[in-house]
C-alpha cells in the first residue's frame, strides 16, 4: 500500500514541479521490492489466533503512520516531526485534525495527503467487513450467508477484499465525477473525492464555496456513511427490502432530524440555510469533518448536537468512525433487556438485531467497547486538558479523536485550528485516533498483548505475588 | 406467595375497611417522618425567635396527608414492579411535600419572579435535599444566610433523611412488610444489593439507622471541637453523614477557612462514603476491618491518585504546593464522595474550581462519575461497578488471546458471578444513555456543553455543585434555565434510586390499569 501511495504521489508530482518525483518513486519502488521479498520468504505461523490478526492490523497501521510521516518530512511538506506524525496519523485514521497546510503547487504532497486518507478509509472498511467479523467481535454481522439466494458480500475474506475494493473504488470514482461536473478542477476534484469517500475530511483551502459542490459533498458523504453491504446490495441489484433495515432508517432519520435541529438552533433559513445545515450535519454524522464555518449565531445546543452526532457515527461497515449506529442499537436493546430483567430476574431474553439473534459474547464485547471508548475519551481529555486546553475544547478534541471526526468547534460553533494547539497536545491525541480508527478492539488487544509480553519478560506477576506473600 | 401481583389500590379486605396499597402505606409513613422533621425545625425556629407559621402549617399539612394515606391503607407482599412503584412513589411524594415549607415561607418568592419559577425552585431544592445531592438555587439573588434557622435546619434534615433512605426508615417501624422489606431496602439502597446485618429485615434497617445516627453524632462532635458553633456543627453533621453537601453558609465550608474543619469533614466524608456494612463489622468485631475490603482500598487509591494529580497540576499552575495540596485534597474528597461541599472563600478564589485550568477540572469530572462505595450514602456509579467493569473489559481482551479459556471476573480472591457482571454492564449502558440523552436535552434548554454534561453527571450522581456555570460559588439559577433545572431534578431522583426504580415505577400502575381495563371496570 505504501509503495503504491508513494509511487503514485511521485508520478502525480509531475503535474507540478516534479521536484519530489524521483525521491517518491524510488522510495516507493524500494519499499515495494522489500515487501515482495518479505511476502514470498516469510511464512505465516501454522496456528493464527484472533489476537495475532488484530495485533497485526494495529502494527500495520502504526508502521504506515511512521512511513507516511517520514515521507512528509522527506518531501518537505513540513519540517516538524510532530506535524508530520500528526498529519500522517490524521490522514490514515481519516480524522480531520491535520496540522499541515500544504503548498497548493505541491501536487505530490497534496496527493500523498489525500491518498493516505483514501488508504485509511479502505483500511477501515477492511477492518469492519473483512477482519472484525472473522477474527474479532460481531461475527453475526458479517454478510456471508446466502440468504434468499442473494449474493453475499463477504462469503470469505478474499472475496470480501475484492468486493470492498470494487465498491470503495466505485464510490470514489462517482464522487470524483460529481465534483468535476459541479465545477471543481479535475485534480482538486480527485483530492476532495478521496477525502469524501474515505470520510477523511482533510482538504486544502475551502473548496465548498459553490452550493452545487456542497450538495455533491452532502450526497457523497451520505453515501460513504452508508454500510458497504447496503451499497453492495444496490450494486448487485438485490435492493428489495433494503429500506426495511432499521439501521439504514435510523441513519437517514438522524441525518434528517439532525439537519432540522441544526436549522432550528442556528440563524439559517431558506434553501441556503438547509444546504449549510445538511452539509454540517452530514459531515458530523459521517465523521468526515469537512469544515463549515457557522453562519450567524448558534444556540448552545448546536455544538452539543454536532458532538453527539460525531460520537454516534454512521452505519456499521462504512468508512466512518464513532461507535456507529448498529452498536448504539445494540446498547439500546441491552438497556431495554436490563429493565425487563429488573422486573423478571429469571427471564431468558435474547437481543435481536437485523432479524438475527445476537450472541451473549458479542453483546458483552459491545458493552466493553462502550466502556473502553469512554475510558479512552476520559484519558485523552484529561491529558490534553493537563497540557493546556480548556475543558470544553479538551472534551471536544477527545470525542473527535476517538470518533475520527473533525473539526473541533468552540462553544459558539466556530472552528478551532489544530495548529493553535501545542505539539504535546497534538501528540497526545494520536493514540485516540488510532484506537478509534481500528474500532477499538485491534488496538486494545495489541496493547494488552504488549503489556502481557512485558509482564512475562519482567516476571512482574510473579514478583507481585511474591511481594504479597512476603507482606501477608 | 400470597397477594403477589395484587392490583394496587384494590379493596380486598372490606372488614377492615383498608385498601391494600404498599405504595400509599409506605408513602404515608414516610410523610409522618418528614412532618416530624418539619416540626423539629419549627421548634428550633421558635426557640431562635424568628418563628413564622410556615413550618407549622407545613407540618400540619404533611402530617394530615401522611395519616390519611397510612390509616386508610395496609401493606401487602410485593412483586418487583410493585416494589419499584412503592419506592419511587414514596420518593416522589416526599420530594413534592418537602417543597411545602419553602413555598409557605416564600423562600424563593423573590420580587419579579413568576410563581411557576418559585414552585419549580422549591421543588428543585426539596429534591436536591432528599436525594442528598446538594445542588442549590440559593445564590447572590437570594442568600442562604438570610434564611431563618428553622428553614436552614429543615434543609439540612431533608438531606439527612434522604442519605440513609426514607424507605429504610419506614421499614424500621413496619414489621408487617416482612420479606418485602428487604426488597424495598434493596431498591432504595445504593450499590449492588444490600447486605443483611441481622437475620430480620427490620433489625437490619434499625442497625443501619443506628450506625448512621452514631456517625452523625461523631461528626457533630468533631465539628464542635474544630471550632464550629453548635447549630452549624449539627447542621453540617447532618449533611456530611449523608454526603449531601448543603451548608448554612453561602460559601459552604469556605466560610470557616479552617484546616481543622476541613480535616474533620474529609475524614467524615470518607467514612460516610464507605460501605456501612464495614462499619457494622468493625463495631461488632471491635477492630478496624475496612482495609481488608477491596472496594474500600480501591476507593482510597482513587482519592489518593486524584489528589496527587490535582495538587500537582495546581502547583504547576502557580499555586503554592502546601495550598495546592489542601485545596486539591479537600475538593477531590468532597466530589469523590459525592459530598459537594466547597472551600472557596469567594468567587474566583483558589477553591473555586471553575476557575482552575482544564486538567484538574477534568479529574473532577471523573470524580463526579464514580462516587463512593456500595452500601454507603454516596452517589455515583460506585467504585465496585468501576472495578467490575474494568475486570470485565480485561477479561474480554484476554479472551482474544485465549479464545478457549474460561476466564472469570475476579474481585480479590472471590469470583464475581456472570449475572452480577451482566447487571453491572446493563447499569453502565443505561447510565451512559441517560448521560448522553440528558446532556442533549439540558443543552437544548439553553446550557453550554461543560455545564450541561457536568450538571447531568452531577445530578445522576447526587454530587451537588458542578463545573461550568454552576460551580461551588454559583447557584444553579445562574447555570440552568428553569426547565433545565426540572430535568436535573428528575435525574437526581433517578440517580438516587440507582436508575431502575424511578424508570420502572409506572409499570405496576400501568399493569393494574390494563388488568382493570380487561376486566371491564373502565
Amino acid at each position: 500500500m505504501f509503495s503504491v501511495l508513494a509511487t503514485a504521489s511521485g508520478l502525480v508530482d509531475l503535474l507540478g514541479s516534479g521536484d519530489d518525483t524521483v525521491l517518491l518513486v524510488t522510495l516507493g519502488g524500494l519499499v515495494g521490492l522489500v515487501s515482495s521479498i518479505g511476502y514470498t520468504r516469510i511464512r505465516p505461523a501454522g496456528r493464527i489466533r484472533d489476537a495475532d490478526v488484530l495485533g497485526g492490523v494495529t502494527l500495520c497501521l502504526l508502521l504506515l503512520v511512521l512511513m507516511v510521516g517520514a515521507l512528509h518530512l522527506l518531501i518537505g511538506t513540513t519540517g516538524s516531526v510532530v506535524d508530520a506524525l500528526t498529519d500522517a496519523t490524521a490522514g490514515l485514521t481519516t480524522t480531520a485534525l491535520g496540522a499541515v497546510t500544504p503548498d497548493l503547487a505541491d501536487h505530490g504532497g497534496r496527493f500523498l495527503r489525500a491518498g493516505s486518507q483514501w488508504i485509511g478509509g479502505l483500511g477501515a472498511l477492511m477492518v469492519a467487513v473483512a477482519v472484525l467479523p472473522f477474527f474479532g467481535a460481531e461475527r453475526e454481522f458479517a454478510d456471508r450467508s446466502r440468504v434468499h439466494g442473494r449474493k453475499p458480500m463477504a462469503p470469505n475474506q478474499r472475496t470480501a477484499v475484492r468486493n470492498i475494493l470494487y465498491v470503495h473504488g466505485g464510490v470514489s470514482l462517482g464522487t470524483w465525477a460529481g465534483y468535476t461536473l459541479a465545477g471543481l478542477g479535475v485534480f482538486d476534484a480527485l483530492l476532495v473525492a478521496m477525502a469524501t469517500a474515505s470520510t477523511g475530511g482533510m482538504v486544502d483551502g475551502d473548496p465548498f464555496t459553490d452550493p452545487v459542490v456542497q450538495w455533491v459533498a452532502v450526497v457523497g458523504m451520505a453515501v460513504t456513511g452508508t454500510s458497504l453491504v447496503v451499497l453492495w446490495r444496490l450494486v448487485v441489484g438485490r435492493s428489495r427490502g433494503l429500506f426495511r433495515s432499521i439501521e439504514l432508517r435510523s441513519y437517514l432519520g438522524l441525518l434528517v432530524v439532525g439537519t432540522g435541529l441544526l436549522l432550528l438552533w442556528t440563524d439559517g433559513s431558506g434553501p441556503d440555510g438547509i444546504r449549510r445545515a445538511a452539509f454540517t450535519v452530514t459531515a458530523a454524522l459521517t465523521t468526515t469533518g469537512f469544515p463549515s464555518a457557522p453562519a450567524g449565531t448558534w444556540a448552545a445546543a448546536a455544538p452539543v448536537l454536532l458532538l453527539g452526532l460525531v460520537s454516534i457515527g454512521p452505519m456499521t461497515g462504512s468508512t466512518g468512525g464513532g461507535l456507529q449506529i448498529l452498536r448504539h442499537r445494540a446498547l439500546l436493546q441491552i438497556a431495554l433487556r436490563e429493565m425487563v430483567r429488573q422486573l423478571h430476574p429469571s427471564v431468558v431474553s435474547k437481543v435481536r438485531l437485523g432479524g438475527r439473534v445476537v450472541s451473549e459474547l458479542t453483546l458483552a464485547r459491545i458493552v466493553v467497547i462502550q466502556f473502553l471508548v469512554v475510558s479512552v475519551l476520559f484519558a485523552t481529555a484529561t491529558v490534553v486538558a493537563s497540557l493546556g486546553l480548556d475543558l470544553a475544547t479538551a472534551l471536544g478534541v477527545a470525542v473527535h479523536a476517538i470518533s475520527t471526526g473533525g473539526p473541533v468547534r468552540a462553544l459558539d460553533g466556530s472552528l478551532l485550528d489544530p495548529t493553535d494547539w501545542s505539539a504535546p497536545v497534538r501528540l497526545a491525541i494520536l493514540p485516540a485516533m488510532v484506537i478509534g480508527r481500528l474500532s477499538i478492539y485491534p488496538a486494545m488487544v495489541a496493547a494488552s498483548s504488549a503489556i502481557s509480553v512485558v509482564r512475562h519478560r519482567t516476571r512482574l506477576g510473579r514478583r507481585i505475588r511474591a511481594f504479597r506473600r512476603r507482606t501477608g | 406467595m400470597r397477594n403477589v401481583g395484587a392490583v394496587e389500590g384494590e379493596r380486598v379486605n372490606p372488614i377492615k375497611g383498608r385498601f391494600q396499597s404498599t405504595t400509599a402505606h409506605v408513602s404515608g409513613l414516610s410523610l409522618l417522618f418528614i412532618s416530624a422533621g418539619m416540626l423539629l425545625s419549627a421548634v428550633v425556629e421558635y426557640l431562635d425567635g424568628t418563628a413564622g407559621n410556615a413550618l407549622l402549617l407545613a407540618t400540619l399539612a404533611t402530617a394530615v396527608g401522611g395519616i390519611a394515606l397510612w390509616w386508610t391503607t395496609r401493606p401487602g407482599a410485593l412483586d418487583h414492579a410493585s416494589i419499584f412503584t412503592a419506592v419511587g412513589g414514596t420518593w416522589v411524594a416526599a420530594s413534592v411535600v418537602g417543597a411545602l415549607p419553602y413555598l409557605l415561607a416564600g423562600t424563593f418568592a423573590v420580587a419579579g419572579r413568576p410563581w411557576t419559577v418559585v414552585v419549580a425552585d422549591a421543588l428543585f431544592e426539596s429534591i436536591s435535599g432528599y436525594t442528598a445531592t446538594g445542588s442549590t438555587v440559593f445564590g447572590g439573588h437570594n442568600r442562604i444566610v438570610d434564611q431563618g434557622s428553622g428553614i436552614l435546619l429543615y434543609r439540612q434534615l431533608t438531606q439527612w433523611a434522604g442519605g440513609m433512605g426514607i424507605v429504610v426508615l419506614v421499614v424500621t417501624v413496619l414489621p408487617s412488610l416482612r420479606a418485602s422489606g428487604l426488597g424495598l431496602i434493596d431498591a432504595e439502597a445504593p450499590g449492588m444489593g444490600v447486605d443483611r446485618l441481622a437475620p430480620r429485615v427490620r433489625d437490619t434497617a434499625i442497625r443501619f439507622w443506628r450506625l448512621y445516627l452514631g456517625l452523625t453524632v461523631l461528626i457533630a462532635v468533631g465539628f464542635l471541637v474544630a471550632g464550629m458553633g453548635p447549630f452549624d456543627a449539627v447542621a453540617h453533621a447532618l449533611t456530611t453523614a449523608s454526603t449531601g453537601g448543603f451548608s448554612t453558609q453561602d460559601l459552604s465550608i469556605g466560610y470557616w477557612n479552617s484546616v481543622a474543619v476541613e480535616s474533620v469533614l474529609i475524614v467524615a466524608l470518607i467514612l460516610a462514603a464507605a460501605n456501612f456494612t464495614l462499619h457494622s463489622r468493625s463495631w461488632s468485631q471491635k477492630r478496624i476491618t475496612h482495609f481488608g475490603d477491596h472496594e474500600f482500598r480501591g476507593f482510597l487509591s482513587i482519592l489518593a491518585i486524584c489528589t496527587l494529580v490535582v495538587s500537582t497540576l495546581l502547583t504547576l499552575d502557580g499555586m503554592a504546593p502546601g495550598r495546592a495540596l489542601r485545596i486539591g485534597l479537600f475538593n477531590v474528597v468532597t466530589l469523590g464522595t459525592s459530598g459537594g461541599f466547597g472551600n472557596a472563600t469567594g468567587a474566583g478564589s483558589d477553591g473555586d474550581w471553575v476557575r482552575w485550568a482544564g486538567g484538574p477540572q477534568m479529574v473532577l469530572l471523573f470524580l463526579l462519575v464514580f462516587g463512593g462505595c456500595t452500601g454507603s450514602t454516596a452517589g455515583g456509579v460506585k467504585v465496585m461497578r468501576l472495578r467490575v467493569g474494568m475486570a470485565h473489559a480485561y477479561r474480554t481482551l484476554r479472551g482474544f488471546r485465549h479464545p478457549r479459556a474460561l476466564l472469570p471476573v475476579r474481585q480479590g480472591d472471590s469470583t464475581v458471578p456472570d449475572t452480577i457482571v451482566s447487571r453491572v454492564a446493563g447499569f453502565m449502558v443505561v447510565y451512559g444513555i441517560l448521560v448522553v440523552g440528558g446532556t442533549v436535552l439540558v443543552a437544548a434548554l439553553g446550557t453550554d456543553l461543560v455545564t450541561a454534561v457536568s450538571g447531568v453527571i452531577g445530578s445522576l450522581g447526587n454530587m451537588g455543585p458542578v463545573l461550568g456555570e454552576a460551580g461551588p460559588t454559583a447557584s444553579f439559577v445562574d447555570g440552568f434555565s428553569t426547565p433545565a433545572r426540572l430535568v436535573l431534578a428528575v435525574l437526581m431522583l433517578v440517580g438516587r434510586l440507582e436508575i431502575f426504580p424511578m424508570l420502572l415505577m409506572l409499570v405496576a400502575p400501568y399493569r393494574s390499569l390494563r388488568g382493570a381495563g380487561r376486566q371491564g371496570r373502565y
